[in-house]
């Protein structure tokens, strides 16, 4: 088991835009919904432009994770199971059609594109990672953040997760929550906040997938009172608990 | 002494760990017994041209050549270019991966894969077919075309059920993919890893690049005068991550991120230079202690002039160093693990006296314009063994260092 603190956390889902929207939505948790567009007025106006809707929500999560002084500090993980391949596949397909490819669009694609945006908007010049890992995006977000904590343990690690909707001819491939959203966590070594417990659960015991993405899960869990929680894909589960 | 007691002589802070085994393709061949040779003799015979990758353009790169390996039916969701590459990797370290899973356990195998294409030339022509038959191909899957599917790939292939997933940071995956193989064992989440990178050919980066106008019409001339942009390359390498001792060592990190832009390097370089500080003070050695770095180096104006002036501030007396890009292309999201492989060849290579070095493959026109380096001559050079750096700096500013060395 790994040992980490959660000092702050931000997320956002269209109509789920605060803390107290995320309370209120814990208490009766609905599907997420699709699409939105927050407005993002921390980037300057030529960067915001060439957000795709999921950088966009991401970085909503990064910034209002961290405080002013924080934001060029932190070393950065964000993780996403789909990334930018929406934009990435308009891109195939004009390929497809032998037209040409915006060099703009082509490097906003990329999926660490996000890391870079962040990187520009908040002079962010630390150690970012970008990962993906299937059903197991999330948890493994979490265990990269883990790795950059294990290299450079005073310095805080802001992991990002998010993902929108596939675009409907590859949505079809895919069984998973609907829904557009982004959470923001703030970890730490040792510091104020609370302390959890993080691993792979040595036996693993298939569970019934929540309706909403791991990430959201993670956060109803964090907001409740139930001591732990295990998140599980085809072949493996992992475990947070709450260090008492 | 051992790499570890010297590091206990040296108060560091974390164990370096072990780079067990390791497997690898591109254009000079597929596995150590071809590659090495090939990159003494600055083989540059590898190189081709293809019409079908940008509209209007014969573009030269560095492909993998012949058959790739099959991937087994039961895995033919994850059955594209990218992971055969993987695949044809990992074949060659078959023998040290199954000691080491049936050692630890399966649950304490993790997989760490980094690409920056993953199987999107599979994708492309599934997509091509949708546009003549308004179908995707039957044989296409989502998971060839998601960064998750590659490390799913070789955890199922391996039936290993630590941790698994992707890292995808532009030209700096593959560097990254082992920096995290090194933290997961010290982290004791597993106690091994299968660690490395892949990138394959595709429409999407050859004419990304090409629309970024820094791809050459000749093979990648880095550090010339002459030098007009970096050639694209394909392939894999793999590693086996243990705690062992003894060995071949990833000894240092460095990382960090530019808050420049996101498509060119911060032309001052002080991100490559923070990498190579970062990486340095990691590995808890001195700048003149290093006895050869392998170049970013990828032939463009703006990376080369940025990686010479911030070698010239890291280093008061630089290394030989040598680009490989010159042989094998720019392999993007694999170039760092397949320049970390060659380095680790050098030290596995090593003979009584000392380290061959891998000849800086170009015209032989230094550009004056650049802080001067000791590049490695095209008839090669000998020196005293020590540890040996690598760079890879990825688009969006992502930088990472990795020094490796020999346990002594």
């Amino acid at each position: 088991m790994v040992t980490a603190t959660v000092r702050r956390w931000s997320a956002w889902s269209p109509g789920l835009e605060d803390a107290d929207a995320w309370s209120n939505w814990c208490v009766a948790p609905t599907e997420l919904a699709s699409g939105g567009r927050p407005e993002a007025r921390f980037l300057p106006a030529m960067l915001r432009r060439r957000c795709s809707p999921l950088a966009r929500i991401m970085l909503t999560a990064a910034f209002d994770c961290c405080e002013q002084a924080e934001l060029a500090e932190v070393a950065t993980v964000f993780a996403s199971r789909h990334g930018n391949i929406n934009e990435s596949i308009d891109l195939l397909d004009r390929l497809a059609e032998r037209q040409p490819l915006s060099p703009t669009a082509f490097s906003h694609t990329v999926h660490n594109a996000q890391a870079g945006l962040f990187s520009i908007a908040a002079a962010n010049r630390r150690a970012s990672s970008s990962i993906a890992a299937q059903r197991d995006s999330f948890a493994c977000g979490f265990l990269e953040a883990m790795t950059l904590l294990e290299r450079d343990p005073d310095r805080p690690v802001l992991l990002v997760v998010g993902d929108v909707p596939l675009a409907p001819t590859f949505a079809r491939l895919v069984e998973e929550p609907p829904g557009s959203y982004a959470l923001g966590l703030l970890l730490a070594r040792n510091s104020e906040g609370t302390r959890l417990n993080f691993g792979l659960q040595p036996q693993h015991d298939p569970t019934q997938p929540a309706p909403w993405p791991d990430a959201i899960e993670f956060l109803r869990w964090y907001l409740s009172d139930q001591s732990s929680l295990v998140l599980g894909s085809a072949r493996r589960s992992w475990k947070w608990e709450r260090v008492q | 002494m051992s790499a570890v007691s010297a590091s206990r002589s040296r108060n560091r802070t974390r164990e370096s760990c072990s780079l067990a085994a390791m497997g690898i393709v591109n254009a000079l061949g597929r596995g150590p017994e071809e590659i090495w040779p090939r990159l003494l003799a600055t083989d540059q015979t590898h190189f081709r041209r293809r019409d079908d990758l940008v509209p209007d353009r014969d573009l030269l790169v560095a492909e993998v050549s012949g058959p790739l390996p099959e991937i087994p039916p039961r895995l033919k969701r994850y059955a594209c270019r990218n992971n055969a590459l993987v695949l044809a990797a990992l074949q060659q370290i078959e023998k040290p991966i199954a000691d080491s899973i049936e050692a630890v356990g399966r649950s304490r195998v993790a997989v760490v894969i980094g690409s920056s294409t993953s199987g999107v030339s599979d994708a492309e022509a599934a997509i091509r077919q949708q546009h003549a038959t308004g179908a995707l191909s039957e044989t296409f899957y989502y998971d060839q075309l998601e960064f998750g599917g590659a490390s799913s790939f070789v955890a199922d292939l391996l039936r290993v059920d630590g941790p698994a997933y992707a890292i995808s940071t532009a030209c700096s995956s593959g560097s990254r993919a082992l920096a995290t193989a090194r933290s997961l064992l010290a982290l004791d989440v597993c106690d091994a890893v299968i660690a490395g990178a892949s990138d394959s050919l595709c429409g999407l980066t050859a004419n990304g690049f090409s629309s970024l106008q820094v791809v050459s019409d000749e093979i990648t001339n880095p550090l010339s005068v002459n030098r007009k942009g970096l050639t694209l390359g394909e392939g894999a390498a793999i590693f086996l991550v243990t705690r062992d001792s003894g060995g071949i060592r990833l000894c240092g990190v460095g990382e960090s991120t530019e808050a420049h832009h996101m498509s060119a390097p911060d032309p001052a370089g002080h991100g490559a230079e923070h990498a190579m500080r970062d990486a340095l003070k990691d590995a808890a050695l001195e700048p003149a202690e290093i006895a050869y770095l392998n170049l970013h180096g990828t032939g463009t104006l703006l990376n080369d002039a940025m990686e010479c002036a911030a070698i010239d501030r890291v280093f008061p007396s630089p290394p030989p160093c040598s680009s490989t890009k010159g042989l094998v292309g720019h392999i993007l999201g694999g170039a760092g693990a397949i320049e970390a492989a060659f380095c680790w060849l050098m030290l596995a290579e090593r003979v009584s006296g000392g380290l061959d070095l891998i000849p800086h493959a170009f015209d032989g026109q230094p550009d004056p314009a650049l802080p001067r380096l000791r590049l490695v001559p095209s008839e090669g050079l000998r020196v005293p063994v020590g540890p040996v750096m690598t760079n890879s700096f990825g688009f969006g500013g992502n930088n990472c260092t990795l020094i490796l060395g020999a346990a002594e």
